[in-house]
């Protein structure tokens, strides 16, 4: 049970955590709350299956490709859904237009690509075992953006004017970043993010169209818990989510599992609605 | 010369009367049309695809031995696309503008629920191969007949194999959140518990779940001796399939068609795991005992095979279902006329119509035509043919 667990609720975690930091990646740039952040997850896992299971290609081939199918669907996030509404960001209006960006992708996928739940196929051709690669691979395309992110960041130019926008986007342009530029690039950033989220865990949530509310919500709850934009805190939340969810499955089991895992995430914003890692931002007056 | 107004009205009458009379014997050699409403795109076209190769065989047939007195059938099709507002929207043209003497159709339940009400509005005959329960009554809608089993019917089988042919007593019925998934273990729990079941564990579960180990060590744990799960979600059975794979457990699943199709057989790590599944089936095109089809099937497929209708891809009860509903229609009209009243007292009566998917019978307080005892279960990995072996424990 205990291997079960941390094997399960590690992987699962690492999933939730990669789609939190796709909400992170979306929202430092823009402010926006994108919720296509769970469609992202659920493309990579469909278009994975579709370039390697349906179309032959190698793996590698229909890695990059899902990938990039993932960076432009970010790309076309940003033009179609938060551009224009970025003038009147206090009246959140990107919450309608993102989601409705979402649902129209889930609706389209489920006509074109079914209903059903396909199979997503194995990436590595070595005999399942105990630790499987449906396990591991989420841990490992966790840890990969978690260093990639940090060297992005702290090494290049690019990564340091994405930190500017995020950090005060008016002055940002002051200084003459190209503020919409560097927002389209990471609203491409993020795509390839969750596309790598539900590509490395294809093999565990399958290629289905129904992926998206899931991973929109639970990826959402790594972000309140973690705070907004934090990447750090989301990465640590996520993996605790996916722990606590999988306990709560062995302890109590079917629907009362989510009950629970709700639960205890609406306690915690009550006791700290800044979430777990994140401060309290001081307003300037 | 001038007209009077009499003479006017009695030219009018005379015309009126000449048109009345020959209007029959141009109408005679009309094709008689029956509206059909299939899903054959979307995501719940796999069943309408199914049976549109046998409705399409049947129409043929039947238009190529002269048809009923001499008149074609036509069929006047709208795809539904597996949109419940569209098939509205089809049902409605097809009374109001096609005006068809009958409906077959839809195929899909959640169309069904939408388009049912409408046609009873409309006085239009209907026959529809649906199984939710609620898609009959005879006195809501007098005109709507099924020639197909109900969910209750299908869940009673399911626990008439468990209870009587299996001896299992120890049952965990499970299913996803779906209103389908809850609302049939809300109504096959009681039923097994009246037969005598215990149920040792009962449990609704997100079908989107990545990992139902937990569940499955539970129902273990109790001692289950066969697990019930009703979903149509292929990837939510195939992990209850495989996960019972992994943990080296040989106990029975036994539930709804999905679990034999080929859907949930693309998404099992093995396919020994589909050893011991026996999902729900009509043993009029099963394999008997003795590994045969019955003669009226086997007569059936060598007819679908010479006509070079693929059934690689498909189900033999859903092209059997598409095969029979025009031909019982066509039998109706033969013997009673192509008024919406004269189908309808037909088919009120209707005693062992012969089909390939079943024998079926109407009464005026009975319009769910499918007998009880042909509803069986199946072994799941024994597709061939578009048709499954007679699970273990069924007699000739």
């Amino acid at each position: 049970m205990v291997e079960s667990i941390v094997s399960t609720g590690l992987a699962i975690g690492c999933i939730y955590a990669l789609i939190g930091i796709t909400y992170n990646v979306m929202y430092s740039a823009s402010r926006v709350f994108s919720f296509t952040a769970g469609t992202l997850g659920m493309l990579g896992g469909i278009l994975g299956a579709l370039f390697i299971a349906r179309m032959g290609m190698p793996v590698a081939a229909g890695f990059l490709l899902a990938l990039a199918g993932g960076a432009l669907f970010g790309l076309v996030t940003e033009i179609v859904a938060v551009r224009p509404v970025l003038k009147s960001l206090d009246q959140h209006l990107y919450v309608l237009s993102t989601l409705a960006l979402a649902l129209m992708v889930q609706q389209f996928t489920a006509i074109e690509w079914g209903t059903e739940a396909r199979p997503f196929p194995r990436l590595i051709d070595i005999p399942r075992g105990g630790f499987d690669q449906q396990f591991w691979l989420p841990m490992l395309a966790c840890a990969v953006v978690i260093v990639g992110l940090e060297l992005l960041h702290r090494r290049t130019l690019v990564g340091r004017a994405f930190l500017a926008i995020a950090e005060d986007t008016y002055a940002a342009r002051a200084l003459g970043l190209p503020e919409r530029r560097l927002r389209m690039a990471s609203f491409a950033l993020a795509g390839v993010i969750g596309a790598l989220a539900g590509f490395a865990g294809g093999q565990m949530l399958l290629a289905f169209f129904g992926n998206a509310p899931l991973l929109t919500f639970y990826g959402f709850v790594p972000v309140a818990l973690g705070g907004m934009g934090n990447n750090r805190g989301a990465v640590v939340a996520g993996l605790l989510l996916g722990l606590f969810q999988q306990t709560a499955n062995f302890l109590v089991g079917g629907i009362f599992a989510s009950v629970a895992v709700f639960t205890v995430f609406i306690l915690v914003l009550l006791v700290r609605p800044e979430g777990l890692a994140g401060g309290v931002t001081p307003r300037r007056v | 010369m001038t007209l009077t107004r009499r003479q006017a009205l009695v030219s009018a009458g005379a015309a009126a009367f000449a048109s009345g009379l020959a209007k029959p014997a141009i109408a005679a050699k009309d094709p008689i049309q029956v509206g059909y409403l299939p899903a054959l795109t979307g995501p719940s076209s796999s069943t309408g695809i199914g049976i549109n190769r046998g409705i399409q065989l049947a129409v043929q047939e039947l238009n190529a031995a002269g048809g009923i007195d001499g008149r074609q059938i036509e069929l006047i099709t709208r795809d539904t696309q597996s949109d419940p507002t569209k098939a509205v929207n089809g049902a409605a043209e097809l009374t109001r503008g096609q005006k068809v003497s009958v409906v077959f159709g839809p195929v899909n339940s959640g169309e069904s629920l939408a388009v049912v009400p409408l046609l009873a509005r409309t006085n239009t005959p209907q026959v529809h191969p649906c199984w939710v329960d609620t898609l009959t009554d005879p006195k809501k809608y007098p005109m709507c007949f099924r020639n197909a089993p109900t969910n209750q019917q299908i869940g009673a089988a399911a626990n008439r194999y468990v209870v009587n042919i299996l001896k299992k007593k120890k049952v965990a019925v499970i299913s996803d959140t779906t209103g389908y998934g809850t609302a049939s273990v809300n109504a096959y729990v009681p039923m097994l518990k009246g037969m005598g079941a215990d149920i040792v564990y009962q449990g609704n579960v997100d079908a989107a779940n990545p990992d139902l180990k937990p569940e499955l060590l539970r129902m273990q744990s109790a001692g289950t001796e066969a697990i019930m799960p009703w979903s149509v979600n292929a990837g939510f059975l195939s992990r209850i399939i495989n996960t019972r794979g992994q943990m080296g457990w040989d106990v029975p699943i036994v539930g709804q068609t999905t679990l034999g199709s080929g859907q949930t057989k693309d998404l099992l790590e093995k396919l020994d795991y589909w050893a011991k599944v026996y999902p729900n089936n009509f043993r009029p095109v099963c394999y008997q005992s003795d590994g045969q089809l019955t003669d009226r099937t086997r007569e059936f497929l060598d007819r679908l095979k010479s006509a070079k209708i693929d059934i690689g891809d498909t189900l033999l009860w859903w092209i059997a279902i598409g095969y029979d509903s025009p031909r019982m229609i066509a039998e109706a009209m033969k013997n009673a006329g192509t008024e919406p009243q004269q189908i309808v007292g037909y088919l009120n009566k209707l005693k062992g119509f012969a089909g390939v998917f079943g024998d079926i019978s109407f009464t005026p307080e009975q319009h769910d035509g499918y007998p009880d005892e042909q509803v069986v279960m199946v072994e799941a990995n024994s597709l061939k043919d578009g048709a499954f072996r007679l699970a273990p424990g069924y007699g000739a």
